[in-house]
């Protein structure tokens, strides 16, 4: 496994890699398409078997390739970004720089987010520092290491430091918050509150994604259609198993837009036969007790609070699907415990969300009522509508920000010669 | 003779019983069959429970095994009003547990046959630890907590749990002007000069007992020399264990301020929502069942009961309540089972030991939004 994350135990260590990665900025430049060939590389290596498994390295292999980043950084950064060059605007010329050195501090639950979070870093021609969550340092050492293995000469290596402590250790928290010029924090309500007031320099930029909850909609013209309900229902279990539901895109809740002779009862019946072929094709491996605990709570609450509500669940925490009525976000769960709601008109649903909504999956057939549901999501704070099944898709922008263009300066040159 | 009457029929006929002698086996298909008939009486009395049970995986009514009958989270408890089986006009006491500050407690509500049968409970199990005969009792808490209430909280019904041992009663801690405790030395020394060559019951909670007793006396130097004191204490240890303070040491210190062996200090596991039954540690450092009750730990993977050695969440079960449904609940604290039978004390049934209390689980996530902000007012969370 690669050594590149090391344990990092004094702030001083933070301190000294964050002098040497900031040199290597100012000394070294690195254009886009230098590091779209590393990650182009890095992607084909990634096809290994031992990372196979590892969720989201499927999607991250899609990420890096060149053909999905490069329309990014055209749009981001304009035209003559890929090699570093300038672009006119007017009589001035502009130009994407790195801010300098970028910690990141990605959540402890979705597997891949130490390396996505660096690679947006790295495509502006940063220098990062990585606090890697403990219960990923295997899981990033092993991704890591293919990226050492095609990074011969180190361009990127080089500017990458790894650093593995404790979450409580708020003094190396506070190292590396001032010793960067910018930020990319991802995580839960509790973590991001704390990061947020870290002593970062106060130049420096932050980019905070999370924490947000998503939900699903669907019209009755399309999950009342009983020749493709059952393939919607494979697809929100899909939405549903990734990340075990512990994802900002993962969606909490779906809701049902009645109709004529439209039941959820039979709609909830195709659900619980695609949750139970999800759970055969992906069981769990391992469960926090006061997540199961979590999960009985969800089941028994539902059921005892209101006698019109049902649910089905097996006698294991594997997975739970309640149903019930409402245009409410209920309170999430996780854990692959899925709220069904019907719902008179999902206009309504959409006109409850804030901004702690980020992701809607929709299954509409009428083309304008979708468009009307995301003008209606888009003025109440939702940053992504996708259809149900690729919830977890992301691109840029990503919660509504663009993340390499976040991560540079655009430097505006107006010549001092009169033309 | 109505539901409800045979039910209480075959739960006395369970208290009468030495409550650790039965075989296991014939223990368990009593219980079973007793479970049934109080599952189908609560879901007559309480629709929502009905409603609870019905989405129940398994249907009780032809369950073979006290395992796949309906358990409900103890968390349930947590909402107001509590849910019962009984009408507010019956209820004669409320109890409550001991939540931290910013957690809601439990609440659970016992009409008169109930609360008649929690004391009934408690004592048969603990007369089974230190015998039958009255004795000077001595509480470590305030007297605030030995007056009848309405509502009564942890610390209070076990106090009052224990009193029908007592000859004589006496608090040695007092409230100060501004509500805190504080340790009477005077009336304690008095005490213990009394009760010199007598046996005597002790009752605290393991904290109180460790802050407001042990600490202050060792501070200045004074021991009670009550060689004869059987001290049971209960309520948890995250308190200590955030002192440092192990579960050896306690005792050490417990045993050392009464001048007596470590081995007549009793810890015993309980909770509100669990009426009437008890889990006191045997001389082999065990837990046991009594008849009226049984203890499943489960695998938090699966849910399914766990094997010898290993460890899980802790269900309990008791036949005692009949005012709410706490006849089979999971509780939020781990458990390592220890045998099914023939523990060397001589107690027949399950055998466990605590393990703790479940830690907030580590890992959040970015779509973990504080839970707070949804459950105003939607009716699902539970606060």
């Amino acid at each position: 496994m690669s050594d590149l994350i090391q344990s990092v135990d004094s702030p001083q260590t933070i301190a000294c890699a964050a002098r040497r990665l900031r040199e290597i900025v100012q000394q070294k430049e690195i254009v886009p398409e230098a590091v779209l060939d590393i990650f182009d590389q890095w992607a084909a290596a990634m096809d290994d078997p031992g990372l196979r498994e590892v969720p989201g390295v499927a999607f991250l292999r899609l990420w890096l390739r060149r053909g999905n980043l490069e329309p990014i950084l055209l749009r981001e950064l304009g035209p003559n970004s890929l090699n570093g060059g300038w672009r006119e605007d007017g009589r001035a010329k502009l130009r994407a720089f790195p801010l300098g050195v970028v910690g990141h501090w990605p959540a402890g639950n979705i597997e891949i987010q130490p390396v996505l979070s660096l690679t947006c870093a790295l495509l502006g021609g940063n220098a990062c520092i990585v606090r890697v969550p403990s219960r990923l340092v295997s899981i990033t050492g092993q991704v890591m290491e293919k990226l050492e293995e095609v990074d011969r000469t180190g361009l990127l290596i080089d500017r990458i430091v790894m650093a593995s402590f404790d979450h409580s250790r708020m003094d190396l928290h506070e190292a590396m918050a001032q010793a960067v010029d910018g930020a990319m924090i991802w995580g839960g309500a509790e973590a991001v509150s704390q990061l947020r007031g870290l002593p970062f320099p106060h130049w420096a930029r932050l980019l905070v994604f999370g924490p947000r909850v998503s939900a699903a909609a669907m019209d009755a013209e399309t999950w009342g259609d009983r020749t493709e309900r059952f393939s919607w229902c494979r697809r929100i279990a899909r939405d549903v198993w990734q990340f075990d539901q512990q994802a900002c895109s993962s969606p909490q809740a779906l809701f049902l837009e009645r109709g004529a002779g439209c039941d959820p009862k039979e709609f909830v019946e195709d659900l619980r036969q695609a949750f139970q072929e999800e759970n055969r094709q992906h069981p769990r491996g391992e469960i926090e007790p006061a997540l199961t605990s979590s999960i009985s709570q969800a089941r028994a609450s539902w059921l005892l609070g209101n006698a019109e509500n049902s649910a089905l669940f097996p006698a294991s925490p594997d997975w739970t699907i309640l149903l019930g009525t409402g245009t409410k976000m209920p309170s999430p769960t996780q854990g692959r415990t899925l709220t069904v709601l019907e719902v008179d008109d999902l206009l309504e649903v959409v006109s409850n969300f804030d901004g702690a909504l980020q992701t809607l999956g929709l299954g509409v057939r009428d083309a304008q009522k979708e468009e009307r549901l995301v003008q209606a999501a888009g003025r109440r704070g939702l940053d992504r509508v996708v259809k149900v099944g690729r919830m977890h898709v992301f691109s840029s922008p990503w919660d509504g920000t663009e993340l390499i263009r976040s991560m540079v300066r655009v430097v505006r040159h107006v010549p001092s010669r009169d033309c | 003779m109505s539901a409800l009457a045979e039910i209480e029929q075959e739960i006395e006929s369970l208290l009468m019983q030495p409550p650790y002698g039965g075989v296991p086996q014939q223990r368990r298909s009593v219980l079973l069959a007793l479970l049934k008939k109080e599952l189908a009486y609560a879901c007559d009395r309480n629709p929502s429970f009905r409603n609870y049970v019905e989405h129940w995986p398994v249907d009780f009514r032809v369950a073979d095994k006290i395992s796949d009958l309906p358990y409900l989270p103890v968390g349930v408890f947590k909402t107001n009003p509590p849910l019962a089986l009984v009408d507010a006009d019956n209820v004669k006491r409320t109890l409550t547990s001991s939540a931290t500050t910013g957690q809601t407690p439990s609440r659970v509500v016992l009409d008169a046959a109930t609360a008649k049968r929690m004391a009934k409970g408690v004592i048969t199990i603990i007369r089974d630890f230190i015998g039958a005969a009255r004795r000077p009792y001595l509480v470590i808490d305030t007297p605030e907590n030995l007056t009848a209430q309405a509502e009564l909280g942890a610390r209070g019904a076990a106090i009052q749990g224990l009193s029908s041992f007592a000859t004589e009663i006496v608090c040695c801690l007092r409230t100060g002007q501004e509500g805190d405790s504080s340790l009477d030395v005077e009336k304690l020394l008095a005490c213990a000069a009394k009760w010199k060559h007598a046996d005597v019951l002790v009752y605290g909670f393991t904290y109180v007992i460790w802050t407001h007793l042990v600490e202050p006396l060792r501070r200045q130097g004074i021991t009670l020399d009550i060689p004869n004191v059987r001290v049971l204490h209960s309520g948890g240890w995250k308190r200590l264990e955030q002192q440092a303070v192990t579960r050896d040491e306690f005792s050490r210190g417990v045993a050392s301020i009464f001048g007596c062996s470590s081995d007549r200090i009793l810890d015993f596991y309980g909770m509100v929502e669990n009426v009437g039954v008890i889990y006191p540690d045997c001389d082999h450092g065990n837990k046991h069942v009594p008849a009226f009750a049984e203890i499943i730990v489960r695998n938090p993977l699966t849910l399914a009961p766990i094997k010898i050695g290993e460890q899980g969440l802790i269900q309990v079960c008791s036949v005692l309540p009949t005012s709410f449904p706490g006849f089979l609940l999971l509780t939020e604290d781990l458990a390592e089972v220890i045998g099914w039978d023939k523990c060397p004390c001589g107690r027949r049934g399950a055998t466990f030991r605590f393990v703790g209390r479940l830690s907030k689980a580590e890992v959040r996530g970015c779509g973990n939004l504080e839970a707070a902000r949804y459950q105003q007012g939607h009716g699902i969370g539970v606060a």
